[in-house]
């Protein structure tokens, strides 16, 4: 049974963490999640990027729910956005092509680009 | 949708669209009455009579006219709702919120399962960080009730300004969650 005790270890650990490396989000990811995207499998995408980032470790990585994006045939739709750079949008994602994107752009920096179906603002 | 927690998914997403700050969701499963209800009440805009008489017609939607490509979310819970001799109840009052009532029939051979409202709970709480959300579970089952109570405030107070992203919290809500919905057998509804 988790507690509100493990929360507070949780968060101690979380600060000093953030204490060693200045605690700024490097990377936000924003998964649309739109009737259309739900239903072809937009849960499935955000509960894999969640997984990824606690399997992984990444502390640094945000990832959040928005709305219809206006892009129903490319769903589900996904947005990498890092500071200083042009936003990065991912279609037609998949559980599999959500661990390539996790591995290749947000670990390594690179770009999936056979995924990419937008970029800019 | 292929399963109810799909349809719970996009009703919080229609909440948070209307700006709600506070979504409270209660599941009931209750055997003796053969009924499954969902209840989903928000303090987002609300909607006038008007707006609300429409917003249950499939060719209707509140979004702008660029992204206007689905507005079927509601029609499709309520029809699923009602081909299972279920009942689907929207009451909602511009200023104070929506709500939004589910039933239906436990045993209905049409009735779709609940599917993973685990993954739906987890992405809903984590994916919107600025809305409270009050979870209830309750398991009525041979006149036993479990039930399971779930609310981030508390979380998010003993967290201050550690993200919900942060690796161990996502661990900390999944296993929770997992935990609430095992308790009160609704893994397999």
């Amino acid at each position: 049974m988790k507690t509100l005790a493990d929360l507070k270890k949780i968060r101690e650990k979380a600060q000093e963490e953030m204490k060693l490396r200045g605690g700024n989000t490097r990377i936000k990811v924003v998964v649309g999640m739109g009737t259309s995207g739900i239903a072809m499998g937009a849960r499935e995408v955000m509960k894999t990027f969640l997984e990824e980032i606690a399997n992984r470790n990444l502390t640094d990585v945000l990832v959040t729910q928005t709305g219809e994006k206006g892009l129903s045939s490319l769903e589900p739709v996904v947005d990498v956005i890092e500071e200083g750079k042009p936003k990065v949008t991912y279609g037609n994602m998949t559980p599999e092509k959500v661990k390539k994107v996790v591995i290749e752009h947000i670990v390594n920096g690179r770009i999936v680009s056979d995924y990419v179906v937008a970029t800019g603002n | 949708m292929q399963d109810i927690s799909l349809h719970l998914l996009d009703i919080i997403e229609n909440s948070v669209r209307a700006k709600a700050k506070n979504i409270k969701i209660r599941i009931i499963r209750n055997m003796q009455e053969n009924i499954l209800r969902l209840i989903v009440e928000d303090d987002g805009t609300g909607m006038d009579a008007q707006t609300l008489e429409k917003a249950q017609d499939p060719f209707y939607t509140s979004k702008v006219e660029r992204e206007k490509k689905v507005g079927l979310g509601i029609p499709l819970v309520k029809q699923n709702a009602e081909a299972t001799n279920g009942s689907f109840k929207m009451t909602s009052e511009p200023g104070f919120g929506t709500v939004l009532t589910v039933d239906f029939q436990l045993n209905h051979i049409d009735r779709m399962p609940l599917g993973n409202l685990k993954d739906t709970l987890l992405g809903a709480i984590i994916g919107h960080p600025e809305v409270d959300f009050t979870i209830k579970l309750i398991s009525n089952e041979g006149g036993v009730e479990k039930s399971f109570f779930f609310e981030t405030t508390a979380i998010k107070e003993e967290l201050g300004d550690i993200p919900l992203t942060y690796p161990d919290v996502i661990e900390f809500i999944n296993q929770t969650i997992l935990e609430g919905i095992q308790n009160t057998n609704m893994e397999d509804v």
